[in-house]
């Protein structure tokens, strides 16, 4: 087990390092930062100097070396853009990253599992049918164009909710949250169906086809010859045996909402670390790039190791096939 | 009359921020520093010029009027310009304004750290003669001086200095990134960079605010379509800018109102005068048929101005015959008009120049600078293909953009040009001044444009005092350039902005919005 775990985590650091080398190979394709920072009088002294002052003019490998060195003492530099330490950007945008992140992925396994079970029992049923066509907006639309399609629908002609935006937040702490206003829970209904609608139908879908294989095994029949009532069988035998493949993928698809939260960031101009890092993209801000960047393979390693581990605790056929040593 | 005064004091404190006149506004980037000597940038001056002053400003109309100075006069035959202060100004944290402050920010605003520093190059010393006059020394007699100036705002000298913001640190920033104490009619109350910045009148504001509002908050939003979706659905009043393609949309909206203008930036195309042989041509690799000065003129006939105007711009754009707009002072009212769009004409100078069957060659085009930068670029590209021109667009973000253009990686390529001081001198000074890096001259001609007789005329521009000899000399720079045709001018690029229908504002040419002249009815 501990030998596992180093392995794993041995493992995670060369992907985090061969990340970090191909995003600082990449940076220079990025566009020069120069001619953001400097007015339109800069002469090309001031390039050069500036150049020289950023460590423009070495190599990526030096400057990926540079990063490394001062990323271990925990200093990320500082934003060209905002000339304050990336570390303290990061964590003022991280909240509300995280806090969209949250609330689509509850409300993408909540509906999921919901629509998914429902749809399997009901197999035949009108609405379920309805769901299931519906779903394949979910899958086949791309984000922005939901975000964009949500804002006309409910911001626009209906003027239900906010087009844009985080509402009003509460400082607690380091910690600004939107929880806890109307207006800061209104901002987040749009977002949070945008970003979860592609999780959402995706759990929805595996937890119908699980299900419904489920529902043919013979100790469900059994189940039902013994006249045990239906909410019992689907629920308590069949669902439950359906999760095992539905929560790994669910611990997968976390990453993927915190990854992809950049869209949705975007289309509705949530103040998270995905729209910073996009304005950091466009400004070739590449201390912010590269500490985002990080934080994010960070993210995805750190996921797959607890994931990893947790098969451990969660399929004790492993841990017999491991400790066995057949 | 106390009573009255106290009910109002009250109702002030009782009403909720939401009843009072909310003004909100998006813009797609964010001031990146409230420091006004920092960064020399149109969002960080645009917006600073609401809560930092000049000794002078500008209009509505773009015209110099006293600020923070109330008249000013040139010291004997031009040995400097001395300025009358305002008696009786105090910065938003209550500190009076005196002529120390007037030295402090002359210090800060041309130190090395600044950004600021190349508006000060012909100041030679600033002298304090008492608490309310300064006269500011320059090297060589310098007419346009107080013009040049009106972005250079006057920051509190006790306020900067106790709070180690005696110098603008753009790298890793200080106190006065991500606060102001200005002299301005608003003043920051409350900053979070890329979120929100929310301004509130400055009570003592030496002015008479015309304006009624009492809070101000800015949104960067960056996706069109979402700036524009907040301001159908009134969650903000007023955006900028509103995408050309979708004015016509909006025009049809009783809700929204679209403010239309043009802007100070003029759109050309530049070419390489000094290469020897064009980079991407598949056939003429050993020559450089844009040194010859017909050719310039033949992609001067070739392109079809109105037309591009009309499709691309969709009639929101003006045409230009030189490279400042007619909003510019210095403009030059006697020049001819642009080449005509005359396809045999064009077809019949590459001819004499000894290019008949035409040539290929690469045009470079940034896609995300200019208002429908790569689509005007494709026009251009199929505009020049009917007289033989075949060029191949290359468009690229602008962060990649002005690299290529530094390592004279084009054969043709999209420029447009915003004069810093709002007077013709400036594209003389960047564009056409042969390129001599001492001198600071130059330094966007990157084709390397040279003429004796431009470079000649650009000092005795810069050191006239007499309005109607500078005019004619600049009339005769503005002749040269368009009779070699140095550069090809398109068109003026347009100001297209879009308000609730209960807002009025004032729309000025350089893009600046000036939160004191809005009206919230």
């Amino acid at each position: 087990m501990l030998a596992f775990i180093i392995r794993r985590v041995l493992q995670s650091i060369l992907v985090l390092l061969i990340v970090g080398l191909t995003a600082f190979s990449m940076f220079r394709f990025v566009g020069d930062p120069i001619d953001n920072m400097l007015g339109q009088e800069r002469t090309a002294a001031d390039i050069e100097r500036l150049r020289e002052q950023l460590g423009l003019d070495q190599g990526f490998p030096v400057q990926y070396y540079k990063f490394l060195t001062e990323a271990a003492h925990g200093n990320f530099g500082v934003s060209y853009r905002q000339g304050r330490p990336v570390a303290e950007i990061l964590l003022e945008r991280a909240p509300a990253t995280l806090e969209l992140a949250a609330v689509s992925g509850i409300l993408a396994i909540a509906f999921g599992i919901a629509f998914g079970v429902f749809t399997a029992i009901r197999r035949n049923g009108v609405l379920a049918n309805v769901i299931m066509s519906a779903s394949l907006i979910g899958v086949s639309l791309p984000t922005f164009l939901i975000g964009i399609l949500l804002i006309y629908i409910f911001s626009v002609e209906l003027g239900w909710l906010p087009s844009f935006g985080r509402g009003e937040t509460v400082q607690i702490g380091n910690w600004s949250t939107g929880l806890l206003t109307a207006s800061g829970l209104k901002a987040l209904v749009l977002p949070s169906i945008t970003l979860g609608l592609y999780q959402m139908t995706l759990i929805m879908r595996l937890v119908r086809s699980e299900m419904l294989e489920v529902l043919r095994q013979d100790y469900i029949r059994f189940a039902r010859a013994r006249g045990l009532r239906d909410r019992v069988i689907n629920f308590r035998h069949a669902l439950k045996n359906t999760m095992v493949p539905v929560i790994t993928v669910i611990g997968l698809q976390v990453g993927a909402i915190i990854a992809f939260a950049i869209i949705t960031e975007t289309v509705f101009q949530w103040p998270g670390v995905g729209l910073l890092f996009i304005n950091a993209v466009q400004f070739v801000d590449i201390p912010v790039m590269a500490a985002y960047l990080m934080l994010i393979s960070v993210m995805f390693v750190g996921i797959n190791l607890i994931v990893d581990i947790l098969y451990f605790f969660i399929d004790p056929r492993l841990r017999v096939d491991r400790a066995g040593g057949h | 009359m106390l009573r009255n005064f106290s009910y109002a004091a009250l109702f002030a404190v009782l009403t909720p921020a939401a009843f009072a006149e909310d003004f909100k506004w998006a813009v797609t980037t964010d001031p990146q520093t409230l420091d006004p000597h920092a960064v020399n940038s149109a969002p960080v001056l645009g917006f600073l010029n609401n809560v930092y002053e000049g000794l002078v400003r500008r209009g509505q109309d773009m015209a110099i009027e006293p600020a923070l100075a109330t008249s000013w006069e040139a010291i004997g035959a031009g040995e400097g310009w001395r300025f009358n202060l305002r008696q009786g100004v105090t910065f938003q944290n209550g500190a009076a304004f005196t002529a120390q402050d007037v030295l402090f920010s002359y210090e800060r605003a041309s130190s090395e750290a600044a950004d600021t520093r190349s508006w000060f190059a012909p100041v030679s010393g600033v002298v304090v003669v008492d608490d309310y006059t300064v006269d500011i020394m320059t090297t060589s007699p310098n007419p346009i001086f107080p013009d040049s100036i009106a972005n250079w705002m006057i920051m509190d000298s006790d306020w900067a200095q106790s709070n180690d913001a005696g110098r603008p640190d753009k790298e890793a920033g200080n106190h006065a990134t991500l606060n102001t104490n200005g002299t301005g009619a608003f003043a920051i109350t409350n900053r979070e960079p890329g979120l929100r910045t929310v301004l509130e009148p400055h009570n003592n504001w030496w002015g008479d605010a015309t304006h009624n509002i009492t809070r101000a908050e800015l949104t960067p939003i960056q996706n069109p379509a979402t700036a524009l979706a907040a301001l159908l659905s009134g969650d903000v009043d007023f955006i900028n800018p509103v995408p050309v393609q979708d004015v016509a949309r909006l025009q049809n909206d009783p809700n929204v109102n679209v403010i239309q203008g043009i802007e100070a930036r003029v759109i050309m195309l530049g070419f390489p005068h000094e290469a020897e042989a064009l980079k991407y041509s598949s056939e003429t690799t050993d020559a450089n048929p844009f040194a010859d000065a017909r050719v310039r003129r033949a992609v001067a006939h070739a392109v079809n101005v109105p037309a591009i105007l009309q499709t691309t711009m969709r009639g929101n754009a003006q045409a230009v015959n030189q490279l400042v707009s007619p909003a510019m002072r210095g403009y030059s009212d006697v020049l001819g008009g642009n080449a005509a769009f005359d396809q045999d004409a064009a077809r019949a100078l590459l001819a004499e120049a000894g290019y008949a069957d035409g040539f290929s060659f690469g045009l470079k085009c940034p896609n995300n600078r200019y208002l429908n930068d790569e689509a005007v670029c494709q026009a251009i590209t199929a505009m020049l293909a009917q007289v033989g021109m075949r060029a191949t667009l290359d468009a690229m973000p602008v962060q990649n953009y002005w690299p290529e253009l530094r390592a004279d990686n084009y054969d043709m390529y999209l420029l447009g040009w915003s004069p810093g001081t709002f007077d013709a001198e400036h594209p003389v000074r960047f564009l056409a001044a042969t390129p001599n890096e001492e001198k600071k001259l130059g330094s966007w001609n990157f084709g390397g444009y040279s003429n004796d007789r431009v470079d000649a005329l650009l000092p005795m521009i810069q050191s006239e005092i007499d309005e109607t000899k500078r005019q004619a000399m600049l009339d005769e720079v503005a002749q040269t350039l368009q009779d070699e045709t140095a550069y090809v001018p398109l068109y003026v690029q347009p100001l297209v902005w879009g308000t609730r229908s209960n807002i009025e504002l004032v729309q000025r040419p350089d893009n600046f919005f000036i939160l004191r002249w809005v009206t919230v009815n």
